[in-house]
């Protein structure tokens, strides 16, 4: 890597020095939580910067034991939850972006603005109506009670990113499509989706994020222990064990883990993701 | 064509599958709610739970644990969806009358008149659960609040229990001056902090100033209400809590005392058992907890023996099953209550006759003085319609951070009541 | 965005009927779930803000717009909007030109870059409550920092009262929200840049510019665009944050730390007073979208 034309050997120095401080800020506090989680509490009270000794992976192992701490089931719950709040948003996203994007109706900017709409609402300010009807419907305790409105406040966004890239599809390629007697679904499934992959990355990777984080609304609709996401497992954890510090950062570094394995592992997918839907506009 | 009206079609039926909730079958389902998350207590109810199921086979009992925020939280939104649980944890009085008022709990005075059973409750605890004449849930425990002391700490400082407030003050500089942290306060919780208030009014209004003021014919902003904001603020000045007591919870509270990091807490009936759960062998201070009243007030109306505090119980939901009401008195009667009363949950009974099988000195000392008590207030927070029971703990916190004056802590009480009614 | 590429694609050809049917087919479900769990809850949203309930009985209690005038006396609601406001302008202060300076240095040409660019964007992957508990735990007086030994290189730190205390509550919190979400406008900025064609800047320096001229007159007004978009979602962020707030005390002590969304969720339903917490909700949206109107508005007319 050569050195940039004009910049001296000191300002480099002095970037790396400044850009590794903020870094360090940055990882630092993540690594004294999952370092202390195997801290007896007396050394934590006491040595927070210290080395653990000894070595308690009893706090970890606990959590880890199906019979003492429910984490797996919370890990699963949240997968579950996570995966079918992303394939039915790229379903749904896909179907309307096209209807919207490639298929002339009355009233295709009235539906487009109706979606849009969405676009302002907070999904707090819909809480309580939302619990009402999730209850009517029979959805709560339920995961569709909280994929369905995760997709359905998604929806407006993923459509507007949708929608605008389909546009972008050039016009030769519905025409052949169209001379091979080939259905709209046909064009969207063939050949509107292989293409629209980056896309579709961002409506996913987005998806996964918020469905992965949220906290809010899994913790009306899940009442059954056994349902309980990620989130709710941690502030149901730290308000068990508030006066067992060592416990609660055992339990919040695994709650971490399935989310930096995978941010390591296709980091360039959801930086890619999140940023693509909006610079690449 | 049929190409996309089968994509629709899959799109529905993703929809509706993973619709993967259970349920069905012929027997009984009781939800049960409840916060006790410390791993004993938890297993006291889930073996009474596993007792009754045995005893009878068609009976399901989901028990359902949250932590105590997450739970008043929670059973808030259950209940404006008007899904009640079949049985949860309540504390009688406002907030349990607003639910009954909207018809969303189940009246079981016929159920518990039937057998006689309700005979066998003392009538004091039931009152609480009662609104308008009918029952609607049952207290397992009702007991007072009081100081819990490090009595180590006060005797290697000479002090004795107060008897008055000053006394108090005077031993707070004392354990100051010698470095240990007086009080310990989960100030971010707000309920034990509005403990201290409450009580400072019950000392100085008594039983008169608070009916006149819940009844309007007086108000919140009388005298006895505005002093006790006062001698609050007489406490908050000479800094006897720990550091950073605003963003602190109950459990950092109890953590300190039972570890003798701060030498006393103003709290319910519960403390000892909560403080045992907070050390690391389980104990607690043992011999070195002391139990006091809250001291007397010089010039106010109240007497050291009136006493504020309060009960557990459980509330029965709308749609309770008659079963629910059969565990219910399961729980309360014959052995069944005597193991619950030597679980490590502390528990001073609510059963008649039960006294006898209290063997703590400290539980005993608090159960000798919710009987005496001339006056008996339960918890505003609890008492009081529930918008101006929080009024009521944002007013007392502002108090303790030094944000508002007792007038002003006063006059927003007034305020919330006016706009109750 | 704006642009149409197919006026008239060629599924537009044939019947007008059979388009219409076509698009129906295509719209049925997803505006059946769009109208059922955001629509049709947010009306009645806007019913509910009408009257004086508690969520419990029946709705008899019809108010018109009390409620909302009742929300703007109060002296809480008014600290809430008001830390609303100070998210949305600290963070145009602090948090975007610090992930826009650190975008700068390590976009280009940097060795490490991609490393770098992890871990600053690591915090932004972890969920709210995660953050809030683990930061709950660094500023805990018994176990955190305060507890160190950089207290005595800190001497301030010793008795620094975080989130204890009205006074600091909001700034410890919006500290982290920094360290949560400049790693997110940190990748924008990055993507933004690598957008801007090198040969400009290759050209630039050529002509001697140093590095202040090169950014400030050249590489900002190209990333102008990612620049409005990331101040967008800062502001859109900044109304409805709760989750954070939420984990680290609950926008307590005394109400200093309180945002319109915990103000809502508290004073609406754990107080039971659900026709008033529906119209904080609907304040909360006229804000959002005031606000929001606004911004293009100012933006829209500096010639993007």
């Amino acid at each position: 890597m050569r050195i940039q034309i004009g910049e001296k050997r000191a300002v480099v120095t002095f970037k790396y020095f400044l850009i590794t401080v903020f870094a360090i800020l940055t990882l630092l506090p993540i690594i004294l939580v999952v370092v202390g989680g195997f801290k007896t509490l007396a050394q934590l009270r006491l040595d927070l910067f210290g080395i653990p000794n000894p070595v308690m992976w009893s706090n970890y192992l606990d959590i880890i034991d199906p019979n003492s701490s429910m984490f797996f089931l919370n890990l699963l719950n949240s997968c579950l939850v996570m995966l079918m709040t992303v394939v039915l948003g790229l379903i749904l996203s896909s179907l309307a972006g096209f209807a919207l994007s490639r298929i002339q109706f009355k009233g295709k900017e009235l539906v487009f603005t109706f979606f849009l709409i969405g676009l302002l609402f907070p999904p707090a300010v819909a809480i309580l109506p939302l619990y009402i009807e999730l209850k009517t419907l029979n959805l709560l305790n339920n995961y569709l009670g909280v994929v369905l409105p995760q997709v359905a406040f998604a929806l407006p966004f993923q459509i507007m990113l949708t929608r605008s890239f389909f546009n972008h599809i050039p016009i030769e390629l519905e025409e052949s499509a169209y001379l091979d007697n080939c259905s709209p679904f046909g064009f969207l499934i063939h050949i509107v989706m292989p293409l629209s992959k980056p896309i579709l990355t961002t409506v996913a990777m987005l998806a996964m994020v918020t469905s992965w984080n949220n906290y809010f609304l899994p913790l009306l609709v899940f009442n059954d222990e056994k349902l309980f996401t990620l989130p709710m497992g941690v502030m149901s954890f730290q308000g068990q064990y508030l006066n067992d510090w060592s416990l609660v950062l055992a339990f919040i570094s695994l709650a971490m883990i399935p989310a930096i394995i995978f941010y390591l592992i296709a980091q360039k997918y959801i930086i890619d993701g999140l940023t693509g839907g909006a610079v690449k506009q | 064509m049929k190409k996309i009206l089968f994509m629709t079609l899959l799109a529905l039926l993703l929809v509706s599958t993973g619709s993967c909730t259970k349920k069905e079958s012929d027997g009984v389902t009781i939800s049960f709610w409840h916060l006790d998350t410390a791993d004993e207590f938890k297993a006291t109810w889930q073996k009474k739970a596993d007792a009754f199921m045995k005893l009878n086979p068609h009976v399901k009992i989901e028990i359902t644990i949250l932590e105590n925020e997450a739970f008043k939280q929670k059973i808030a939104t259950m209940m404006q969806s008007g899904n009640p649980p079949d049985l949860f944890r309540s504390w009688g009085g406002g907030v349990m009358n607003m639910y009954a008022e909207s018809g969303l709990l189940r009246d079981i005075t016929k159920d518990l008149k039937k057998d006689g059973f309700i005979d066998t409750i003392a009538e004091g605890p039931l009152g609480v659960y009662s609104y308008k004449g009918k029952v609607y849930g049952m207290p397992y425990t009702m007991g007072a609040v009081g100081l819990w002391y490090n009595k180590k700490m006060f005797k290697d400082n000479g002090i004795e229990p107060f008897q008055t407030w000053d006394d108090l003050i005077a031993g707070c500089k004392k354990l100051k001056a010698a470095g240990i942290t007086p009080i310990a306060l989960g100030g971010n919780d707000k309920w034990p902090g509005h403990f201290w208030w409450v009580y400072l009014a019950v000392r100085t209004g008594g039983k008169d100033a608070f009916d006149k003021a819940y009844g309007r014919s007086g108000s919140f902003s009388d005298q006895p209400f505005v002093e006790a904001g006062r001698l609050l603020k007489q406490l908050v000045e000479i800094e006897p809590f720990q550091k950073g007591f605003l963003g602190a919870t109950y459990t950092d509270q109890s953590t300190l005392v039972a570890n003798g990091k701060a030498a006393m807490e103003l709290m319910g009936q519960w403390a000892p058992s909560v403080q045992a759960q907070n050390t690391d062998d389980k104990k607690g201070l043992g011999d070195d907890l002391g139990f006091m009243p809250f001291p007397a007030v010089s010039g106010g109306a109240g007497k050291i023996t009136d006493a504020m505090g309060g009960g557990d119980g459980f509330a029965v939901g709308k749609n309770a099953p008659d079963e629910t009401i059969e565990f219910l008195k399961f729980l309360m009667s014959g052995d069944n209550y005597k193991d619950l009363m030597n679980s490590p949950i502390s528990i001073l009974p609510t059963v008649k006759g039960a006294e006898k099988y209290i063997t703590d000195p400290q539980e005993k000392a608090v159960a000798e003085m919710t009987a005496k008590a001339e006056y008996y207030q339960l918890y505003y927070d609890q008492y009081l319609p529930p918008a101006v029971g929080e009024v009521v703990k944002d007013a007392t916190q502002g108090l303790f951070a030094g944000t508002k004056t007792p007038e002003e802590a006063a006059a927003m009480i007034e305020k919330a009541m006016q706009e109750e009614n | 965005m704006k642009n149409k590429p197919t006026k008239t694609g060629y599924f537009s050809k044939g019947f007008f009927s059979k388009n219409s049917l076509t698009a129906f087919c295509f719209l049925i479900v997803p505006l059946a779930v769009y109208t059922i769990f955001v629509i049709y809850p947010i009306l009645q949203a806007v019913w509910f803000s009408m009257f004086k309930w508690n969520g419990l009985g029946p709705m008899n209690n019809f108010i018109g717009v009390d409620n909302f005038f009742k929300i703007f006396s109060d002296p809480v609601f008014r600290i809430a909007i008001g830390n609303n406001f100070k998210i949305v302008f600290l963070s145009l202060f602090f948090q975007l030109p610090l992930a826009l300076f650190i975008a700068l240095i390590i976009a280009r040409k940097f060795r490490g870059a991609v490393v770098y660019r992890a871990i600053f964007f690591l915090p932004y992957i972890l969920s709210e409550v995660i953050a809030g508990v683990l930061w709950s735990f660094i500023y805990n007086p018994q176990y955190g920092i305060q507890n160190t030994a950089l207290t005595d290189i800190i001497p301030f730190l010793a008795d620094f009262p975080f989130l204890s205390s009205p006074s600091t509550v909001f700034y410890s919190i919006f500290f982290v929200m920094i360290w949560k979400y400049f790693g997110l406008h940190m990748v924008l900025y990055i993507a933004g840049l690598q957008n801007i064609p090198q040969e400009i800047e290759e050209a630039a320096r050529l002509d001697g510019v140093n590095w202040w001229q090169m950014n400030r007159y050249i590489i900002l007004p190209l990333l102008k665009p990612t620049i409005y978009l990331s101040v967008f979602f800062s502001i859109v962020g900044s109304f409805q944050t709760f989750d954070i707030v939420w984990a680290m005390g609950k926008g307590e002590p005394v109400h200093a730390a309180e945002t319109m969304v915990t103000y809502m969720y508290k004073f609406g339903f754990q107080r039971f007073q659900l026709g008033y917490g529906s119209a904080v909700a609907i304040v909360i949206f006229i804000i959002t979208l005031g606000v929001g109107m606004f911004y293009q508005k100012i933006t829209a007319s500096k010639d993007i």
